[in-house]
């Protein structure tokens, strides 16, 4: 499928609006939207929202045969996936760059930063070790795929519970958890990805950003830290040039909202961990709102009003006298009328056109449904080939069986 | 991996180096006569070959074709006897697609694309043996085969490797430093203007070592340039020699 | 009269579904003679012979004398002739220009479609742009067709326009109460402060304030007008002119 280009209108707009600080959601240029964080009924299954984008993480496990290299340690498999649902652009099967840089940040960023101890994961030295495997599905694409998908992985990895064993000499026994109850993975800290998107060669810098953003940025820096205030990678990408500073300056910025990240996915497991002992219910289901079509619904967005009042009273004083209103509409050629303030538009002559279409279309549609009271049956059919429908109403008669030229 | 000490108490490395000093860097350009460019690499025992082919027509899928600019073409393979391991599948796994994909980027940001409109320009990098600092040794030898093909970029682009071990930053990792476990962080720089067009960093580091780690990488990259701005030279020198009348 | 609306009554201002059917039994009605009325159908509704048949899924609407229709929630815009969309222009190729309107496939536009348009003085149209068109061919059989001037051969309003300000997306539903004439949300929204606003029926809506906060502000508010009542709408604004006038 083919998603819907980007017009030059709104690249203009939204550089403008970076430019002065300002997001299409009201956000400040350092804060995250709305994360929410909830837990599936099975252990180690995660779903995050970010905004709009969501994102679904399960963990599971599996006991195989160890790396040559590394008997004594387990696997951690990591595996990302850009499902089609989530927007237009992702089609299926076809390995795409997007897909290769999300797989890599996501390995770079949990393997190599050994948050996990593997080597409690071995059962049997070199015989048998637990294989972990993290899936990370992406329900809905509305920028910043990264963070959220590290939120999700690293929940899910907390969250998540292995079988319990018991080794006599050769013979392995897995407990079902019925008979004993799953043991938690040992995490020795949560990685947190943060990406930083930057515009007009690195001048201006943005956290999370939106769909739209992502598609005018220059270049993106991803950076993730845990809360000890250690960096676990850094990656740069897109054509940018960056300073030694701004890359400093991120990583500031970075270990402060990672910060509250980890404070937000610990609350979110205590939370859970609280619900299932005291036997409430738990899972996606309970997690959804009920009653409302979710489709269409938005929060409330806080947009930011202050300084408007100064900003109105200054143009209203430095600008000329309002024109007179006219209320009624006044034709100035056929099937174009103009209603409002003034006559004439003060804005310049592209603008004259706008107006015009604005209140020119409210007209149109009224002559339209006047014109159709006229006959009796007026039959809008698919086939071109019938009636030309003629939008001039100054010729009733015109409504004939004119065979199209 | 117990016993092998990155820095010894002397301040030596595993391979007797400083700590901020670079491995040997020899570099010939023009080795192959077919392609556009061509640049042929060695960082101590990495060894690294880069073509360029450019600007030509946009083969392949017409749809990338971008009407301001030049696409940037780059594929990155490693050949299988490269590493203490054969290796099975050259292309097409993802740490290749990666290394390509960073590559492409770095390139984007030096090359003055927009002076070929509605074309490509391929690189093609092979490593042929791999001792640490694989990134580096690809972005240095496809900026002297883009010299080579005489297409116009903003500045050098230098790339080298810098890891951090007991508060001293090292410069220029070889395999054995880079797996055992510390920090490596790659740059790739454009040294006149400081400017840095890729950053790439695992493992885990301390927030207050990412100044002196980033300093110690940028000095390396000016000192790379150096090197091989002088084999430019030298080659340009040797070439005008022999169409001299 | 009494006939057609007492079937219509019933079902004013509730859910119906495609596959209802309004049939107007005139034998059923007594005493005075039956006097020809005049029932205009409007989106969601279809005549078939004597009677009415449904075929979106929504509340019914009515108004005064004698237009109903069905208010459907739908994001996917099917185009129909005679509509007025706004168009992203994808590419030019030769004598047309190919424009995306959001349904499932690209419509043409030719250049001689503009005003003052000949073969020697072409549009100022780049790719991009946005157009406000109309529709000429859109039909399930051929490429849907555009045009930027009425039959007389005026623009009337349509063309490219919008150099700066805001493009989004609300669902049809949204549209149509947009752009009814006494549209009770435009009016609300005049008062707040001036703007300007054109209304494609594809879904897409393009403001453009006095200030990027102002013009962000309108577009936030027209979005969540989805699911609001009319009493929740008025508290909204009504913050809203608060806060900054």
């Amino acid at each position: 499928m083919k998603e819907t280009p980007l017009s030059a209108c709104e690249r203009t707009f939204l550089l403008k609006a970076v430019e002065e600080k300002k997001r299409l959601d009201g956000r400040q240029t350092y804060d995250y939207r709305n994360i929410r964080i909830t837990f599936g009924t099975d252990y180690g299954c995660c779903t995050v929202s970010l905004g709009k984008t969501r994102v679904l993480a399960q963990v599971s496990c599996e006991l195989v045969p160890p790396k040559d290299s590394r008997p004594t340690e387990g696997i951690v498999f990591f595996n990302l996936e850009l499902s089609p649902m989530a927007s237009p652009a992702f089609q299926p099967n076809r390995q795409s760059e997007l897909l290769v840089t999300l797989n890599r940040q996501l390995e770079r960023c949990l393997r190599n930063s050994k948050c996990i101890d593997t080597e409690s994961l071995c059962v049997v030295s070199g015989e048998k070790v637990w294989q972990i495997r993290v899936d990370v599905h992406v329900l809905n694409h509305d920028g910043n795929l990264m963070d959220a998908a590290s939120i999700a992985a690293i929940s899910a990895l907390s969250h998540f519970r292995r079988p319990d064993v018991a080794i006599q000499g050769r013979d392995i026994t897995i407990f079902s958890p019925e008979e004993r109850d799953p043991v938690a993975l040992s995490i020795y800290h949560m990685p947190i990805c943060v990406s930083f998107a930057f515009f007009q060669q690195g001048t201006y810098l943005l956290v999370d950003p939106c769909e739209k953003e992502e598609q005018v940025t220059d270049g993106l820096l991803v950076i993730a830290m845990n809360k000890h205030r250690e960096i676990c990678s850094i990656q740069s990408s897109g054509g940018i040039m960056l300073l030694k500073d701004q890359v400093l300056r991120c990583s500031k910025i970075a270990s402060v909202k990672v910060s509250e990240i980890t404070d937000l996915i610990n609350k979110a497991l205590e939370n859970d961990k609280r619900v299932r002992k005291e036997g409430g219910r738990f899972g996606f289901a309970e997690s959804m709102p009920k009653e409302r079509i979710t489709a269409l619904k938005r929060d409330e967005a806080p947009v930011e009003m202050t300084g408007v009042q100064e900003m109105a009273e200054e143009f209203l004083s430095k600008g000329e006298a309002a024109p007179e209103v006219v209320s009624s509409p006044v034709i100035v050629a056929t099937g174009t009328g103009q209603l409002g303030e003034g006559v004439q538009s003060t804005w310049g002559l592209e603008e004259e056109d706008e107006e015009d279409e604005c209140q020119g279309e409210m007209d149109k549609e009224e002559k339209k449904k006047k014109k159709a009271e006229k006959d009796e049956v007026m039959v809008i059919s698919d086939s071109e080939e019938e009636e030309v429908v003629v939008l001039n109403p100054e010729a009733p008669k015109s409504k004939g069986k004119r065979p199209k030229h | 991996m117990a016993g092998l000490e990155l820095l010894s108490d002397q301040g030596y490395r595993l391979d007797g180096r400083r700590a901020a000093e670079l491995r040997k860097l020899q570099a010939r350009m023009g080795v192959f006569a077919q392609a556009d460019g061509s640049a042929y690499l060695e960082q101590g025992n990495t060894k690294a070959l880069a073509v360029v082919y450019g600007p030509h027509e946009v083969r392949g899928s017409r749809s990338r074709t971008l009407h301001d600019r030049a696409v940037i073409n780059c594929q990155y393979s490693m050949a299988t006897f490269s590493t203490a391991e054969r290796k099975r599948r050259p292309h097409g796994d993802r740490k290749s697609s990666e290394m390509s994909l960073h590559l492409k980027q770095t390139f984007e940001a030096a090359v003055l694309t927009q002076l070929y409109p509605r074309s490509q320009i391929d690189i093609y990098v092979k490593i042929l043996q791999s001792d640490g600092g694989n990134y580096s040794a690809c972005v240095n030898a496809a900026t002297l085969a883009l010299v080579d093909a005489g297409i116009p970029m903003r500045d050098y682009v230098c790339a080298c490797t810098a890891g951090f071990v007991e508060d001293t930053p090292l410069a220029d990792l070889c395999h054995a430093e880079e797996s055992g476990g510390g920090t490596t962080l790659a740059l790739a720089l454009l040294p006149r203007s400081e400017s840095i067009a890729l950053v790439q960093m695992d493992a885990r580091l301390h927030q207050d070592h990412l100044d002196p780690l980033m300093e110690a990488a940028m000095t390396a990259c000016k000192g790379l340039s150096k090197v091989l701005d002088s084999v430019v030279r030298q080659h340009l020198q040797e070439v005008s020699v022999q169409t001299r009348e | 009269m009494e006939a057609v609306y007492s079937c219509f009554r019933e079902k004013l201002g509730q859910v119906i579904l495609p596959g209802d059917v309004f049939c107007f039994d005139v034998s059923a009605v007594e005493g005075s003679a039956v006097r020809a009325e005049r029932v205009i159908c409007g989106p969601g509704l279809r005549r078939n012979g004597d009677e009415i048949l449904v075929y979106k899924s929504g509340i019914l609407r009515h108004k005064a004398p004698n237009l109903y229709w069905i208010d459907s929630q739908q994001k996917r815009y099917v185009p129909v002739k005679g509509e007025s969309v706004i168009g992203i222009v994808t590419a030019k190729s030769g004598d047309i220009f190919k424009v995306d309107v959001g349904g499932s496939e690209q419509a043409s536009l030719s250049y001689l479609a503009f005003e003052g348009a000949t073969k020697r003085n072409r549009p100022n149209v780049q790719v991009g742009d946005l157009v406000y068109a109309q529709f000429t061919i859109a039909n399930k059989d051929m490429e849907p067709e555009l045009v930027c001037i009425d039959s007389c051969g005026r623009a009337n309003g349509m063309g490219v326009f919008g150099a700066d300000g805001l493009l989004f997306k609300v669902s049809l539903g949204l549209v149509r109460r947009l752009l009814a004439p006494q549209s009770e949300i435009v009016k609300d929204l005049e008062k707040i402060f001036p703007f300007e606003m054109v209304v494609g029926l594809n879904g897409r809506v393009w403001v453009k304030a006095k200030t990027v906060q102002q013009t962000l502000i309108v577009a936030n508010l027209l979005e969540s007008c989805e699911n609001m009542t009319t009493q929740q709408r008025q508290v909204l604004f009504r913050r809203v002119a608060e806060g900054s006038l």
